[in-house]
């Protein structure tokens, strides 16, 4: 996919790290709610980078990733909560949980295309919401579950601050992961699968087995997500499971430019921050995102990436000129 | 699992069933026009009732507020198809971009009526009343439910001799068979496309009449219904108008069965479990033919 990358300002790409690594260290010196914030950030950096990835790089229109979600969080709550489970052992068992979850559901639904596939997944995200809705005891129906006992280290319990460093762990390791995963052999796989299945084929890929793997692979990091979000509130409901946040995130990664991870990052912070510094974020922020969704689709399709790499060629070119 | 018991299933399920399948049948005109899945359909529902409610409460006659509501609601979803899915179509956006925007308009609708509304649900008296019939011992109907089964008959009736006999009924028909080949014998798409918008919120609109009385009106009435007209569909099929009318009736008979035998969770379960089935086993729907996929 087009977007800016090194190749594009090469003098910038150091400089841009070390501004990168001092921006990442500036929430060690904020208060609880900037800190709130930036792990609420990493978190939904974390779920749009694995939901491009899908939706993206992979091409399939997939609108149940918030039951992934929703499924890692509340394995992890309900293991550490009633069978007192230490919460890092819960990460090892949400993780192959969703996975697996992943893949019963994909296996069937993968076959689907197009409109089938997004009303099949959508179902199937509305089906989960209603079961832990439902879930009686176990998942604290709608009043969801409280006092989740929290993640220490060391004999400590984790502070804001360390918890911070953890979820930056995790959205650097999803970036460098993703990023290897679409430069190895599996990455052009996954975009010979996307764009000529039949091709694909030919060249003794499977296609459908790596449409699978793609989608067991973000559904993973998805639980991850769910697993830091349970961590760090240590409350949780079902709002967190309402379909309506699969298609924020895809919104996140759509203004970004679907495909470009740069693109998804800028586009994630953007939208996560944009509202925070207005104020809007109490109010009426579901009826702002729905005017953004209209607009952007209308005038910038592409994104920001789009427009960033429009930007970089216009300037490129008039450096040319000269 | 008396026989009393299971009339009154019966009578209950086809009364949803009914809203389901007029819902369903509105996603269908839409979608066999221009292959889109308009999410905002139990939107412009809760728009026609709103209004309906506001009107009332000015103190407009009943006719004026029904009518009031209907116009109101097909206008705005005619209008959100001039204003941004013609372009959008006009552009050849993906699928992708397209249900986002569709998405959008969704979200803007329901959340601009709870700004400008408010998020209080209100009641909205039924065009025939509140009086209860009671039929053998044990089996109650309430007058707003033979209101729901002639509506229903009566707009799918109407919607098929439509399609069947007028110009514009049959441009549609061509259009969902071939759109070139409709084009080459002088049907112009963007009417087409503008009078399934059209016609897809008038139907619902209507919808609305039939069931917010059965509970009450709020900017979130038209979430849950909205998602079940389209299961409702994706299980008929699109390949005919008997696909909506089938799937809604199914889906409404088994989902209040369900609540009368089964412990609850299944009963929520239900719609899903029943697409699934579907969509494996028969993807183009129960009443597949040649438009399937």
């Amino acid at each position: 996919m087009r977007g800016i990358n090194a190749a594009t300002l090469p003098r910038f790409y150091p400089l841009a790290l070390v501004g990168a690594g001092i921006v990442t260290m500036l929430p060690l010196t904020a208060d609880a709610y900037h800190l709130t914030i930036a792990i609420n950030l990493c978190i939904t950096l974390i779920l749009t980078l694995s939901l491009n990835f899908v939706v993206g790089n992979s091409g399939q229109f997939h609108l149940s990733h918030v039951a992934f979600f929703g499924t890692g969080a509340y394995v992890s709550a309900i293991l550490a909560k009633q069978y007192h489970l230490s919460p890092w052992l819960c990460l090892f068992c949400a993780v192959p949980a969703v996975a697996m979850l992943a893949a019963l559901i994909g296996l069937p639904i993968t076959r689907l295309k197009g409109l089938y596939l997004a009303v099949a997944t959508l179902a199937f995200s509305l089906f989960v919401e209603v079961l832990v809705n439902q879930g009686g005891a176990l998942t604290g129906g709608g009043y969801g579950i409280q006092d989740v006992p929290a993640a220490t280290m060391f004999g400590a319990r984790l502070s804001a601050k360390s918890f911070y460093l953890l979820a930056l762990a995790a959205l650097i390791m999803t970036i460098l992961i993703i990023k290897n995963l679409l430069d190895s052999k599996f990455g052009r796989e996954i975009i010979a699968s996307r764009d000529h299945p039949n091709a694909a084929a030919a060249a003794g890929i499977n296609p459908a087995a790596t449409k699978l793997l793609v989608l067991v692979i973000a559904a993973s990091f998805a639980a991850v997500a769910g697993w830091l979000h349970t961590f760090y509130y240590l409350t949780l409901n079902p709002v967190v499971l309402s379909p309506e946040w699969t298609f924020v995130w895809f919104f996140m990664v759509l203004v970004g430019g679907l495909g470009s991870i740069t693109g998804v990052v800028l586009g994630t912070m953007l939208l996560t921050l944009v509202p925070e510094l207005l104020g809007f974020a109490a109010g009426q922020t579901v009826l702002v995102i729905g005017i953004l969704m209209i607009a952007v689709t209308l005038f910038a399709p592409r994104g920001l990436a789009g427009l960033l790499h429009d930007l970089a060629k216009a300037v490129s070119s008039e450096r040319k000129g000269r | 699992m008396t026989l009393a018991s299971v009339v009154q299933v019966l009578l209950s399920g086809l009364q949803i069933g009914s809203i389901y399948a007029l819902l369903a049948l509105s996603y269908y005109v839409i979608i066999i026009a221009t292959g889109i899945l308009n999410f905002a359909q139990g939107e412009w529902m809760m728009v026609s009732g709103i209004l309906g409610v506001t009107f009332l409460s000015l103190g407009l006659p009943y006719s004026i507020a029904f009518c009031g509501g209907i116009v109101g609601a097909t206008t705005l979803a005619i209008a959100a198809e001039r204003l941004v899915i013609r372009p959008l179509q006009k552009r050849q956006a993906s699928e992708a971009i397209t249900l986002l925007a569709l998405f959008g308009i969704m979200l803007v609708v329901r959340y601009g009526t709870g700004a400008i509304h408010g998020r209080l649900d209100e009641p909205l008296p039924g065009p025939a009343g509140t009086h209860v019939f009671r039929l053998g011992s044990n089996v109650f109907v309430f007058s707003q439910s033979f209101v729901i089964y002639g509506a229903t008959a009566a707009i799918f009736l109407s919607v098929v001799l439509w399609m069947r006999l007028s110009w514009l009924g049959r441009s549609l028909r061509i259009t969902a068979i071939d759109p070139l080949a409709a084009v080459l014998v002088g049907v112009n798409l963007n009417t087409v496309r503008m009078v399934a918008f059209g016609l897809g919120g008038l139907i619902a609109a209507i919808v609305a009449w039939l069931y917010a009385p059965l509970f009450a009106v709020g900017y979130l009435t038209g979430a849950i219904p909205g998602i079940k007209g389209f299961i409702a569909l994706f299980i008929g099929g699109t390949s005919s108008p008997l696909g909506p009318l089938v799937g809604g009736l199914l889906l409404g008979v088994m989902e209040v069965a369900a609540a009368r035998y089964l412990p609850s969770i299944y009963a929520e379960g239900i719609a899903f479990a029943l697409l699934m089935f579907i969509l494996f086993l028969r993807p183009s729907g129960l009443i597949g033919g040649r438009r399937s996929q």
